[in-house]
Order: structure tokens, then sequence, then C-alpha cells
């Protein structure tokens, strides 16, 4: 009976792969590693469900691939050069800056209803009011109020003029006239949400795709919608299937369950993407680009031992960060000098660099005051050893590779290092949080030209007594670093805040308030014969130019 | 029996009670919360932000609280909203329990299928080639790591040759029969090699145990053959131990299997227990795991009466 | 009853007689020693088993290094080495911690039976069916310091290990303490223990000084066969995140690892995988040896063959 079923299947199994698809593809099936939460914009947000949206909604101004901001649902970007932007005095000697901008002519919800000033000022309802449960408030906050000049073209007025008064980040419009019943009750909002009641109505979504079938845990299904003003989508229909496991994920791919991997949010470490395009070449092309990821070692300042800065060169001139990214990434992922991402164009070569100096290092280290004792690790005059602990999030397989590499190199120079792996959640809730560290491994994504008020601001140091608010955990008090990101945010002319931002990169490159590592570099494994696809890097995914990829049609199968 | 049986109840309810309390804690002990993931995720997001959402979730307040408000609406049926999925907690269960149920119900099927038959093989003559052999692919089936040979057969059947599918429930646009059915083959082939041997050996054992009893000696003196004495006298007789372990494993249908549904990519009870408790979804996996934790006793409780039931020489006091 | 030493010799004679008994003991033995002699080895290869050569990753079999190196360039062998000492030692100490509580619970809630009997059952009902999951994430987050481990131990690497250890005695004594209940509860009735409860014993000796040895037979045979068992649970956990964390190796660990590469370079899965599985089964053959030997019902079956 068990062999005629096998017998069976593999009858089965012959017949349903000869029969495929012929010609030009109306189906892509992407693979990716997380299952979007609740599928709201506004709440909850993460890079998973910024990916799936992506391809059924816009965000009114975005960051395209070249990191230059772009108007997406606007039709033209504000400034004060064209007139659309204008300062305003704000009562208390403040001045604010009123912006104007005009939505796209054609956008309209799914089920017809045009997308119009109601929604944008539905939204901002919802995004100000504090208990509905929208996580980044912060753009909501510094609106002081929105006009409607008509049903397109509004008004913004916000409460302070700096660099980023172009865009108009996390705004992202939700259908008033399908919403409003659910925002009866603010506090209910989250629960109530056309978004995870009703996920597959048309009118939620104005974008190329609508979502049509939600599999909780398993898939998304997209489909065209037809009330889409742009460039008509190449594919029909579009299925986002999530698979946890990595190496199920490539077996997938390989299968052709999945047709390509989101760089974004696929997961695919570096080193395996390379080593599946050395085995499947014929097949695929492996894309990585550095994203904005900034893979860092953070310092613990009042550590005493690391308090002296010498040391902290020391560790980094002793550590191969070039051989690494040879070596262990194939030249993807390349050293990083500060916080700065090599791509946005506020960066500067012209900072102090710490290239692979082991003898430096030790010299170093013996002008500290650390001396090599006879078991090889260093002690200080009062007989302590050099010892630190390096934490990190356990299974995560890279960094788990990369505390190995640091803890032998630096044994070399006669540090001491203790590796401690925690979950993710106790390293970011307990851990990092409260500056319950010497040294942490892990990274922090940001943004194009993101200032670092929060990470290295002075006042920013979260303590007991302000219940541990603040994410400068280092603890890095630096006066004109402080300047300095006051002044850079103020600053509208951007070649003086380029020579601002410059001298930024300096002082961190001089002071060392982290150790910086690399830029972590997203993956997109791709099937020949899908072209169109451009990674951006940045947060703003790269399924908001969905409509650009194509089925090259010229590749077989 | 029967006041043994109630009481046994009523000690059940009192462990579901204290399951509760006991689980409820843990998760609400394992330090940090998802909130705090996003802050490294999100550049715009403000530790206030933080702050701020977590108080909406009302995660600021004292555990023994929390839980005392979640177990008098748990008392009136209420089990609240579940913070994964945004709908109600008990509606998010059905269908991967529903997927899960199929996924283990099919697997113990097979398991039991492969496993008895080859148990009575191996008992038949002991010592022999076959028993050998049967005993060592018992002791292979409990040895291997679950995601070790589901992950070689996805490689081997679906990376490598393409007969089956890599994972997932269906495929798009499917649904019927015959798709679901191929996309249960490999994890259900995967359970089936991982759990075969434990209960081909109970088998094994069970029956060697009663084989070496007297009336066997006797049923053979007056000259019965020996496929009568196994089939008829032994098997019967050994069914005891084998109705145990079933009822014992019965609970296990409704906890899933989690490495298996990663592996797969099945979003199954599994699966989600481990992303509830992982995102602090209490309402999600309290309401999971006191489900577990019934079907677990219930089966236990099951397992006892049946095997009392079947060997009248056990007696409960 | 038999006197003790030609019991001992009869007990040795049966296990002798089984073959793949003694080629698991024999082979488990010569692991455990290969595995302890790990640093010995490592001086005559010349090699450090820590230090990352990252200009060799994955390499093939060399003069250098019998098996090729590992994916930081480490000695594969040496690793395997590493790794045997970390899962045969989480695996024995787990299975040991398990089989003390487990027999102090069954031995207890068998000899006093009533009230203490029910509690400890539905208790261990209760354990079984408790989620590892969120148990396994707060002692990895305790800080063991508060629990009273001094701080060299707290703060070493080899916590993971312990708290793998902690996990099991927490959770894995409920198969111990089942097969311990049921031989106390049938001992209980035998005569020697009747005679020593009626001139005097407490409770106390009479469970330690008569019922116990007479569990030792069951007791070492779950023990045995668990110790596979935790073996397979620290290679599930390393799956899950959760296992022995670098630096120490584990064959577990290990074989997570090689997912990621598993098509380029499928030896670094291959070796622990089926070292794993050769411990395993070797346990679960030495218990089932163990069994054989030390159970007087399965005697009259095997005489028949």
């Amino acid at each position: 009976m068990r062999r005629r079923a096998r017998i069976l299947i593999a009858a089965l199994g012959v017949l349903l792969a000869l029969a495929g698809p012929a010609g030009a593809r109306n189906q892509l099936v992407i693979g990716v590693s997380q299952f979007p939460p609740s599928l709201n914009p506004l709440i909850d947000s993460t890079l998973a469900k910024s990916y799936v949206l992506g391809m059924a909604r816009r965000p009114i101004t975005a960051y395209d691939a070249d990191w230059h901001l772009v108007c997406m649902l606007c039709v033209t970007l504000p400034s004060f050069e064209n007139g659309l932007a204008e300062r305003v005095q704000l009562g208390d000697g403040r001045e604010g800056v009123r912006v104007t901008y005009t939505l796209q002519p054609g956008a309209t919800w799914g089920d017809g209803v045009p997308v119009s000033t109601d929604d944008v000022l539905f939204t901002y309802e919802v995004g100000k009011n504090p208990s509905t449960g929208v996580s980044s408030a912060e753009g909501f906050r510094r609106i002081l109020g929105i006009e409607a000049k008509d049903s397109k073209t509004f008004v913004v007025t916000q409460d302070r003029i700096d660099y980023q008064y172009q865009a108009l980040a996390d705004f992202e419009l939700l259908p008033a006239h399908l919403e409003r019943a659910a925002f009866a009750d603010p506090r209910t909002y989250r629960f109530r949400t056309r978004y995870d009641t009703d996920p597959t109505n048309p009118g939620l979504y104005f974008g190329p795709y609508r979502i049509t079938e939600l599999v909780p845990g398993s898939r998304v299904v997209l489909e065209r919608n037809p009330t889409w003003w742009g460039k008509k989508p190449a594919f029909e229909r579009v299925v986002v299937s999530t698979v946890e496991n990595t190496a199920a994920l490539e077996a997938n791919l390989l299968a052709g369950s999945i047709d390509m991997i989101a760089g974004e949010i696929g997961m695919i470490s570096v080193d395996q993407a390379l080593a599946f395009q050395r085995r499947h070449g014929d097949r695929f092309e492996v894309l990585t680009r550095p994203g904005l990821f900034y893979e860092h070692l953070a310092v613990n300042l009042d550590n005493p031992i690391l308090t002296d800065l010498r040391v902290r060169q020391a560790l980094l001139l002793g550590l191969d960060r070039e051989a690494i990214n040879k070596q262990m990434f194939g030249g993807k992922q390349p050293v990083a000098d500060t916080i700065v991402h090599p791509l946005d164009w506020v960066h500067t070569d012209d900072v102090r660099h710490y290239p692979y100096e082991p003898e430096e290092a030790r010299k170093l280290l013996s002008a500290a005051g650390w001396n090599p004792g006879s078991d090889g690790i260093r002690r200080n005059a009062k007989g302590e050893r050099l010892s630190l602990d390096l934490a990190t999030t356990s299974g995560n397989r890279t960094r788990e590779l990369l505390e190995q590499i640091m803890q032998s190199q630096w044994r070399a120079l006669g540090v001491e290092v203790h590796l401690r792996n925690q979950p993710a959640r106790v390293l970011f809730g307990e851990t990092v949080r409260k500056r319950a560290y010497d040294l942490a491994l892990f990274g922090w994504v940001s943004a194009p030209e993101n200032v670092p008020r929060s990470t290295l601001y002075s006042k920013e140091i979260p303590t007991a007594e302000n219940g541990y608010t603040g994410q400068n955990s280092d603890g890095y008090r630096n006066p004109e670093m402080d300047h300095l990101i006051d002044t850079i945010e103020i600053t509208l002319d951007r070649s003086k805040r380029a020579d601002l931002w410059h001298r930024l990169q300096q002082v961190y490159a001089e002071t060392l308030p982290d150790l910086p590592l690399f830029f972590r570099a997203d993956s997109y494994v791709l099937p020949k014969w899908l072209k169109g696809v451009r990674p951006t890097g940045n947060l703003y995914t790269s399924t908001l130019w969905i409509e650009d990829w194509h089925d090259a049609g010229d590749q077989p199968r | 029996m029967s006041s043994h049986i109630l009481r046994r109840l009523a000690e059940s309810l009192v462990v579901v009670a204290a399951m509760s309390f006991v689980i409820y804690a843990l998760i609400g002990l394992m330090p940090g919360d998802p909130i705090d993931l996003m802050l490294s995720a999100d550049p715009h997001l403000t530790s206030a932000d933080v702050a701020r959402l977590k108080a909406l979730m009302g995660i600021d307040q004292p555990l023994l609280k929390r839980y005392g408000a979640w177990a008098a609406a748990a008392l009136s049926g209420d089990f609240g909203y579940s913070r994964l999925y945004v709908e109600p907690a008990v509606a998010a269960l059905l269908d991967p329990l529903g997927r899960s149920a199929l996924l283990m119900g099919v697997s113990f099927v097979t398991t039991l299928a492969l496993a008895l038959p080859l148990g009575i093989l191996a008992a038949r003559q002991p010592r022999s080639l076959a028993d050998h052999a049967i005993n060592l692919a018992s002791f292979a089936s409990i040895s291997l790591p679950s995601f070790w040979i589901g992950l070689m057969l996805i490689l081997v059947f679906a990376a490598g040759l393409g007969w089956l599918p890599a994972g997932g429930i269906a495929d798009v646009g499917g649904g019927g029969f015959i798709d679901r059915l191929r996309h249960l083959i490999l994890p259900v082939t995967t359970l089936t090699i991982v759990s075969f041997g434990a209960f081909a050996r109970y088998m094994r054992s069970g029956l060697l145990e009663v084989m070496g009893q007297d009336f066997i000696r006797t049923a053979r003196a007056k000259g019965a053959s020996e496929r009568r004495i196994l089939l008829g006298h032994a098997l019967r007789n050994a069914m005891g131990t084998v109705v145990t372990i079933v009822a014992l494993s019965f609970g296990g249908l409704f906890s899933g299997a989690l490495v298996t549904e990663t592996l797969f990519a099945y979003p199954g009870m599994g699966k989600l227990i481990y992303d509830a408790i992982l995102g602090n979804d209490f309402n999600l996996a309290l309401a999971a795991l006191l489900i577990a934790t019934v079907m677990t006793l219930v089966s236990n409780l099951a397992a006892d009466i049946a095997y009392a039931a079947i060997d009248p020489r056990i007696v409960y006091r | 009853m038999m006197p003790r030493q030609s019991r001992a010799a009869l007990y040795t004679r049966r296990f002798a007689q089984n073959r793949p008994a003694v080629l698991s003991a024999l082979l488990l033995l010569a692991l455990a020693y290969a595995s302890l002699a790990s640093p010995l080895i490592a001086a005559l290869m010349a090699q450090d088993p820590s230090v990352v050569d990252l200009y060799h990753r994955i390499a093939g079999p060399s003069l250098a290094h019998p098996l090729g190196t590992d994916e930081l360039g480490r000695d594969l062998l040496l690793r395997l080495l590493a790794g045997g000492r970390i899962s045969l030692a989480v695996g024995i100490m787990g299975a040991l911690a398990a089989a003390v509580v487990g027999t102090a619970i069954g031995l207890i809630a068998g000899y006093r039976g009533g009230l203490v009997d029910a509690v400890l059952m539905r208790a261990t009902d209760a354990v079984i069916s408790l989620p590892l999951l969120p148990l396994l994430i707060v002692l990895a987050a305790v800080d063991l310091r508060k629990l009273g481990l001094p701080p060299e131990l707290a703060r070493s690497e080899m916590a993971s290990l312990y708290r793998i250890v902690v996990l099991v005695a927490l959770v894995g004594w409920t198969t111990v303490a089942r097969i311990v209940r049921g031989a106390t509860l049938s001992l209980e009735t035998r005569d020697f223990v009747r005679a020593a409860v009626g001139l005097g014993a407490t409770p106390v000796r009479v469970m330690l000084v008569h019922i116990l040895p007479n569990l030792a037979a069951p007791i070492i045979v779950a023990t045995a066969l668990s110790v596979g068992n935790v073996i397979l649970l620290e290679s599930v956990l390393s799956f899950l995140g959760l296992g022995i964390a670098p630096p120490l190796a584990s064959w577990g660990a290990m074989l997570s690892g090689a997912q990621e590469t598993i098509t380029i370079a499928p030896a670094l899965a291959i070796y622990p995988g089926a070292l794993i599985f050769l411990v395993v089964v070797a346990c679960n053959l030495l218990g089932d040896g163990l069994q054989d030997a030390l159970d007087p019902r399965t005697l009259t079956a095997r005489k028949r063959a």
C-alpha cells in the first residue's frame, strides 16, 4: 500500500512538473522570513509590513534608491524656492513652516472613492490622539495644524524648521470613509480597524496592487488594483510567502515554490547568499546592497577600562575588519568608519581610519597602563585583568561568528573577552536599556541623513531616575557633538549642513563612542528572468517601485 | 471507579488553574517586551513612544493585577484579544488548531500503521535477523534530530528532485484535496520517521512480556499454532500497553510540532505557541497552552482508565 | 534471593551476551575518552582549536587538518572533540540531575501514598504540560548571581551548559518519577520491607536503605536512555537559538549552524549529525542492554530463541 502510494505520488509529481506555465508569467511569488503583523500602516510598524504595504499603497514622500527625497503620493516636493513652503512666526518667538502638498489627481482607493484631503485630516486626527496606539508619533507631534484648500491640496503647519521640512514622514493615509466608524472610540481603534477585521477590502488600498487573501502566519496574496493611477504592473498576482527557516527558504527557491527572496526581510546572510550564488548562479542572480543597518559595538563608556580612549582605539586597531569583510562577506559589507553610510550624500572619507595594526594596538594598551601578564592577559598596576564582557543576540549566526573572531583576535593583544549571548528581547529590553554591558554587538536602523540625537546626545542617557528613556546607552558626553547635533537640525543650507556633518563624522571617529564595524547588506536572490528590482538600501522598500518589475521573457524557465 | 474518575477530574481542574498562573507568571517574567525591539528597528521611534505604547497595552501594570483581570475574564469565557493576530484569541486559534490536528492526526495514524506491525514482526522471532533489523531501525528513529531529517527530506525531494512542495499548506489558488495532500507528505513523513521507533519498541516489549507468561505456555502445550497464539492471545493482552501509549500521546495532537512546522512553513499550534510566547501575547499563549494542558490531562486520565479497564489486576485506591 | 556477588556476576554475564549493547558501551567510552583527551590531541597536532583563521575557512581535508576546517578556519576534528565533551557532559549531567529529582519524588509518592501521592502525581502531570520555551527564556535572562551562584561561575561561558542542565532537572524528572513510584508501590508489599517496618525502622531509613537499592535497576536503565534524549533536546534548543552558546562548541550547535552552508559544505553538518546519531543510538542500545541484563522478566522470552 505504501509502495503504491509512493508510485502514485511520483507520477503526480512528474505530471505537475511538466505542466508548468508557458510564456510570460502572470504571478510572482516572493519569499520572506517574517510574516507582517496587523496591516494598519500606522500601528506597530515593522519592515515586513512596510514591504507588503509598499505594493498596495504609497507614502506621501519617500527616499528612492539614490537616496533622494521624491514625491510619491504628492505631485511636487514643496520647498522655499518654489514657494510651496513659507516661514511662519509662531506665538512664542519660534519659527515654524507652512508646507503645501497636492495629492496625485488620479489617486483613488480601490473601491472607487478618490484619495482626498478628507483622508489627510482624518489621518491627522488618528495620529495625534495618544490613545490610538500609533507607533511613530514624532511626525504627528510636530504638526500644529492642517488646512484643506480643496479636495486634493492641503497645508501643513509644523512647529519647527529643520532640514527635514519637505518630508512628511510616517504620515500614512487612512481611508476616512472606511475607518471613521472604527475610530468612534479611539481607545479601541486598533482592535476595530478594518485593516485587521476586513483586510481584503479593496477600499483600504490605492496602490498598484490590493490585498485579496491573507492566511495569518503563512502568506499574503495581492492582485492588480484597477484604480491605480500609475504604470500598470507586469504581474497579475503577487504572493508573499513566509518561510522562517532560511535553509528551508533556499530549498523553496530551488524547488520553485517561490521565485525570489526579498532582501529587506529575507534574512539571508551575505555568507549564505554568496554560497548560493556560487552553486546556482546559472538560474539566479544575487544582488547585495549595503543597507542602513549600522552594525557596531556599543561601548559602555562608564566602564573604567573603556573610558580610556586609547583602549578603544587599540581594540579597533587590533580587529582585522578588512579581512572579515573580504573573507566572511565576500567584500559586500565594507568597513564603516562612522555612523554615516557611504551612499549618504553627507558622507566624507576625511576622518580618522583604523586599519589593522596589532602592533600599534599593543603599544597603545601598554601606554594605557595595561601590561602583559604571565598567562598572556594584560593587567594594570593594581593587578586587575583586562577582561571585558561582550553581549550580543543569540541565534544570530553571523553575530556568533563575529564575536568569536573578536575574542580570538583580541586575545592576541592580551585582552580577555567573555561572550554573553542573550535573546534579542533580553539584550534590548534589559541589558542595553539599563546599560548593563561592557561591549554589546548589535545594529540599529538608520535613515538617510538621520541625525543621531537619541543615540549620541548627552541628555539622552538612560538612567534609573528617568525611567531608562533615551538611547544613548553608551553614556557619551561630548559638548561639541551636542552642539553639532543641535545645529545640523536647523541648518537648511545644504553646503553648510554638509560641512557640519563632516565635522560630526570626524568627532565620531576621533572620540569613538562606539566601535564601528560595517553596514549590513541586504541580499536579494532573484531569478534571471526578473528585471527592474532596485534595492534601495534605506527604509523605503523596493516594493514601492513594483510597477517597474517585469519578466524579461527571454530567459528559459 | 467512578469516584476515582470524579476525584481525578477535580484534581485536574486544580492543576489547570495552577498552570494558568504559572504560565502567566513565566511569560511575565521574561524580561523585555517586543516593543523594546521596535526601538532598534525604527529610527523615528523614541523611548517616550515606547513608554506610551507600553502604558496603552497595560504592560506597565503589576503582574498579579493583570493575571487577576485575565482570570476573571477567562472564567466568564472571555479569553481576550490576541496582540499578534489582532482578533479574539480563541478565533485566532481555530485555524492553526485544525491544521495541527490534521498534521498530527495523519502522522499519528501513519506512525501506528508502521510501528505496530513492525513491533509484532519483531516479537514473533526474538533475536532473529528481522528482530535485529527492526530494533536497529527503531533505535535509529528515536535517535534522529527531527529538524535534521526534515531538512534532508526537503533538500532531496523538493529542492533536488522537485517532486513535492518544500512547504506551506497549499498552493496559491489551490487548496483542493490532492493539493493539500501533497503538501502534507513531507512533514508527515518527517514526523513518522522520528516517532515510529518508540511505538514499535513498546509494541515489541509489551508482546514479549506477555509471551513469557504461563497461559501462553499452556496454549502452546495444548497445540495452538504460533500465529494464533501471537495474534489471538498475546496481542489482545498486550493491547493494554499500546492503548496506554496511544492515549498518552493523544495530548500531543493539539500542541503541534514546533520544529516541523517551522521547517515546513506550516502554521500550526506549535508555531503559534512559540510566536505567542515570544511576542508576549499573553491572551493567545494562555488560551493555546491551556488547551494543550487540558488535552494532556484528559489523555492521561483516559490512559489510566483504559489501562485499568484492560488489566483487571490494577486497582485504584 | 541470590547473594549480591553472584547477582552482579549474573548481570554482567547477561550484559556481555548482548553484542550491540557491549559495542555501544565501548563506543561511548572511546568517544568520552577522546573528548576528554582533546587538549592532548590538540597539542600533538600543534593546533589551537580556538584560534580563528579567516584565510582558511571551510577548507577541505589536509595534512594539517585531517577533517578540514569550519567556517572560522578552526580545525574541524578538534571542534568535534570539544563539542563531544560538551554534548556528552550535558547529556550525562542532565540525565543524572533528572534521575536524582525523579527518584526522590517517585520514592516519596510511592511510599507515602494518599494525599502526598496525589499531589505529586498531579504535579507530574502539570510539569509534563509545562511549556519549555518561556522557562528557557526566563532561565536565559535570570542573572545567575541572584540565584546564589558565585560570580566566576555565573559569568563563565559554561553558563549556557548549566542552564540546560537546570532545565532538564526541572522538567525531565517525570519519567523516572513514574517508574520509581510504580516500582516502590510493588516493593513495599514485599516481606523484607514489611519486616523492616515492623522492626521499627523510620520511613526515611526504609526508603533509603531497603527500597532504594532495589530500584537501582530501573533507575539505571531510565538514566541511560535519557542521556540520548537530553543530547537530542540540546540540538533542538540550538536550532531555536537557545542552546549552547559560543565559544562553547556542541554537536547540536554545530549542526544547527551548518544549515546555512549546507549546499556548499555538507561535511560541516554531516559530522556532528552523524556523531549525535551514533551517540544517541549507542545510549539507547546500552540502556536496552542494561534493561535486558538487569530485568528478570525478559529472561524467559530470550530463552526461546
